[in-house]
C-alpha cells in the first residue's frame, strides 16, 4: 500500500504543485490520479520513488517512509512506466527489459530468460528480443517498457501517462492489456492520466484532481460516472457519462432468448449458415430476400454498452449474442437489453416495452444521445435507423475491445 | 608535369627510402606525435566534458572557453612553450593539446546534453545511480557526437603537427621545413602531400568508424534527427 500523508510540493520559487494530499493506494489496486495538466498528478507518482522529494508531509510504502530509503534500491523495487517508454536505445528489447535485473546483479542468462518470458506475457513475438527500440512501433515500444518495468517482479507499479503518446486504437490494445496483466499479476498500480475515459476504463479507484493536487472526488469509476461530487466533477467528466458508464457493466447480466426459441421478431427473421453464425436478418414483408447485417455482442467479455450499440445497429432491433468462435447462442430484444440497463440495486421498472423508455432513461440517467437512441420505436423503421446506425458507428470506435491479446499493434 | 618530377624526385631520392629521413620513418614520426597529443587532449577533455555535459554546470563557460581556444594562433604557443619549457616534445605537444582539446571538450558535453531526456528519466526512475546513468546511457547515447569530435581534432592535430620541425623536431613537417630551407622544393610538397594523404585518411577513419562501429540504435537515432 501506498500512503501519502499531506504530502505537497512547493517549487523553490515559491510556486505550489502540490498543497498536501491525503490519499491511501490499496494493494492489489489500480489507482489512477486523473485531471488538467498541471494538477500535480505527476508530481504525486513521483513522490513515491523519490524522483520528487516531497517539501511537507511524507509518501509510505508499505508503512515505511520512502525518505528513508536509498533512491537506486528503492526504485529498483518500483516499476516504472513513462509516456515515451524512455527505452535504451543502443540496447536491444531483450537488454531493455533485462535492466533491472541486471542492476540488481542477476546472472546474464537468468535475466535473459526473465525477459523473454515478459516478452511473452506482454504479447510481443519472441524474435522482437534482437531488435533496437527505434525498430518497434510506438505501441510495441510502450509494451517492452511494460515489460522493463515488471522484470524484477516488483509489488508497485508507477505509471505516467503510458499511453497517451500512441493512437486510440493502440491505446485500447494496450488498456486491454493492462486489465488482462493486472487480473493476472495483481500489482499495486499507481496510474496518472489526463484522460477521464481511461481512468475510468482502468481504475479500480479514479481520484479526480484539482489545481494544486486537491482532491475534487475520490470513487469507483460507477460510482464518478453516475454520481459526480460537483458541478466541476460532472464537466470534467463530459456528456454521455451515464452511457459510458455502461461500459463497465457486463453484457453477460442480459437475459437472452434461446435460439431454440425461434429467430423470428416480428417483420424481421435472423439467418444462419449452417455452424449457426448470423448471416444478416431478413425483412420477411420485403419481396427481396435482401440480407440485412446482423449486430452481435459476446455477453462473456463485452459491456452493456457494446449489447446497447448492437441493438441500436440492428435493423430489428435485436443484438445477437455470440459464443467465441462466433456462433449464435441468442438473441436479446431492446426490451432485454433495457432491463438490463436499469442500475444494479434498483429493481427493474415492471412490463418494460418500448413505452417505458422515459422511466429506463432517468434510471440509468444518460444523456440526450442515448434518449435519442431508446426513442427509436420499432414504428419508426427505416428513416430512423440509418440516423442511429450513423451515431451507433461514431461511438463504436471508443467502446468497442480493439486489439488482440497477440498485440496487434500494427509492423513498424 | 613539373609536380610529377618533383614528386618521383622525392619518392625515389635514397635519404626518403631508409634511415633517420625516411618517409616510413617521419611518418611513423609524425603519427606518434600526433596520438600522443590525441591521447593527452582526450584524458584532460573527454571527463570534463563528461561530467559538465552530465551536470549541465559550467556549459556557458566551457562553450565561451572552447571558442576561444579557437583562435589561439599554434605557433606562437610552440614559441612560448619553447621558451618555457625548452626544446623537447613537450614544447610541440603543448600547443597540440590546446588544439585538439576544445573540439573534444565541446563534443563530450553535446554528446550528453544531446541525451534524450526522457530515457535519463527513466533510466533514474528503474534505479540507475548517477554514475550508471552517465556510463551505461549518456556515453553510448553520445558516442557519434564524441566520434565527430575525434575526427575534428585529428584532422587538426595532424595538419599542425608540422610544427615540430619548427623547433627541430621530427615528423613529416621536417620536409617542409628542410626542403624550404634548402630550396629543395620537390621535398617540401612531399611533405606537404604526405600531410595531406594522413589528414584526409584520418577523415576517412572516422567516417567509417562511425558508419560500422556505433551500435546500431544509437546510429539509427542519429539519423532520424
Amino acid at each position: 500500500m501506498i500512503t501519502f500523508e499531506g504530502a505537497g510540493k512547493r517549487h523553490p520559487d515559491g510556486t505550489i504543485a502540490v498543497e498536501g494530499l491525503d490519499l491511501e493506494v490499496p494493494t492489489g489496486r489500480i489507482t489512477v490520479l486523473v485531471g488538467p495538466s498541471g494538477c500535480g498528478k505527476t508530481t504525486l507518482l513521483r513522490m513515491v520513488n523519490r524522483m520528487v522529494e516531497p517539501t511537507s508531509g511524507r509518501v509510505l510504502l508499505d508503512g515505511t517512509d520512502v525518505a528513508q530509503l536509498e533512491p537506486a534500491k528503492l526504485r529498483r523495487g518500483i516499476g516504472y512506466v513513462i509516456q515515451q517508454a524512455g527505452l535504451f536505445p543502443h540496447r536491444k528489447v531483450i537488454d531493455n527489459i533485462a535492466t533491472v535485473p541486471y542492476l540488481l546483479g542477476w546472472d546474464r542468462k537468468e535475466a535473459r530468460a526473465r525477459a523473454a518470458e515478459l516478452l511473452e506475457l506482454v504479447g510481443l513475438a519472441p524474435e522482437t528480443a534482437k531488435r533496437y527500440p527505434f525498430q518497434l512501433s510506438g505501441g510495441q515500444q510502450q509494451r517492452v517498457g511494460v515489460a522493463r518495468a515488471l522484470a524484477a517482479d516488483p509489488p508497485v507499479l508507477l505509471m505516467d501517462e503510458p499511453f497517451s503518446a500512441v493512437d486510440p486504437v493502440v491505446r485500447a490494445g494496450l488498456q486491454e492489456e493492462l486489465l488482462r496483466l493486472q487480473s493476472e499479476l495483481h500489482k499495486t498500480v499507481l496510474f496518472v492520466t489526463h484522460d477521464i475515459e481511461e481512468a475510468v476504463r482502468l481504475g479500480d479507484q479514479v481520484v479526480v484532481l484539482r489545481e494544486h493536487g486537491r482532491i475534487a472526488q475520490l470513487a469507483d469509476p460507477h460510482t464518478l460516472l453516475t454520481t459526480p461530487a460537483d458541478d466541476g466533477v460532472a464537466a470534467f467528466l463530459g456528456r454521455d457519462r451515464g452511457l459510458r458508464g455502461l461500459g463497465l457493466r457486463p453484457a453477460s447480466a442480459v437475459a437472452l432468448r434461446p435460439v431454440g426459441d425461434g429467430l423470428r421478431y416480428g417483420g424481421w427473421e435472423l439467418a444462419l449458415d449452417d455452424a449457426g453464425r448470423p448471416i444478416g436478418w431478413i425483412d420477411r414483408t420485403a419481396v427481396s430476400a435482401e440480407l440485412h447485417p446482423a449486430a452481435g455482442f459476446r455477453p462473456e467479455t463485452d459491456t452493456l454498452r457494446t449489447a446497447l450499440d448492437a441493438v441500436v445497429l440492428s435493423p430489428a432491433g435485436v443484438a445477437v449474442a455470440l459464443d467465441g468462435d462466433g456462433r449464435a447462442t441468442g438473441t436479446a430484444s431492446r426490451d432485454a437489453i433495457l432491463a438490463a440497463l436499469t442500475p444494479t440495486g434498483a429493481t427493474a421498472v415492471g412490463g418494460i416495452d418500448a413505452n417505458a423508455d422515459e422511466s429506463s432513461d432517468t434510471n440509468v440517467g444518460t444523456g440526450p444521445d442515448a434518449n435519442a437512441g431508446a426513442k427509436a420505436d420499432a414504428k419508426t423503421t427505416v428513416s430512423t435507423r440509418k440516423a442511429l446506425a450513423a451515431d451507433g458507428t461514431g461511438e463504436a470506435g471508443t467502446t468497442d475491445r480493439v486489439g488482440g491479446p497477440e498485440g496487434s499493434d500494427g509492423g513498424r | 608535369m613539373n609536380w610529377l618530377n618533383w614528386l618521383s624526385d622525392f619518392f625515389s631520392a635514397p635519404d626518403h627510402r631508409s634511415g633517420p629521413d625516411s618517409i616510413v620513418h617521419r611518418v611513423s614520426e609524425h603519427l606518434l606525435l600526433s596520438g600522443e597529443a590525441l591521447l593527452y587532449a582526450a584524458l584532460l577533455a573527454v571527463p570534463l566534458g563528461l561530467l559538465i555535459g552530465y551536470t549541465g554546470r559550467g556549459v556557458t563557460a566551457v562553450t565561451a572557453l572552447a571558442g576561444a581556444a579557437r583562435a589561439l594562433p599554434t605557433l606562437g604557443l610552440v614559441t612560448l612553450a619553447v621558451l618555457l619549457a625548452g626544446v623537447g616534445d613537450t614544447a610541440v605537444l603543448i600547443p597540440l593539446v590546446a588544439l585538439a582539446a576544445p573540439p573534444l571538450l565541446v563534443a563530450a558535453v553535446e554528446g550528453v546534453r544531446g541525451t534524450d531526456p526522457d530515457v535519463r528519466d527513466a533510466a533514474r526512475g528503474i534505479g540507475l545511480t548517477h554514475p550508471q546513468v552517465l556510463w551505461q546511457v549518456c556515453l553510448p547515447s553520445s558516442a557519434p557526437t564524441l566520434l565527430a569530435g575525434f575526427r575534428t581534432a585529428t584532422v587538426q592535430v595532424i595538419a599542425t603537427a608540422t610544427v615540430a620541425a619548427y623547433v627541430g623536431l621530427g615528423g613529416l613537417g621536417r620536409y617542409v621545413i628542410d626542403g624550404l630551407a634548402t630550396r629543395q622544393y620537390a621535398v617540401t610538397v612531399g611533405g606537404a602531400l604526405l600531410v595531406v594523404l594522413l589528414a584526409v585518411g584520418a577523415q576517412l577513419f572516422f567516417t567509417l568508424l562511425a558508419r560500422f562501429a556505433l551500435p546500431p540504435g544509437v546510429r539509427a537515432q542519429r539519423r532520424a534527427r
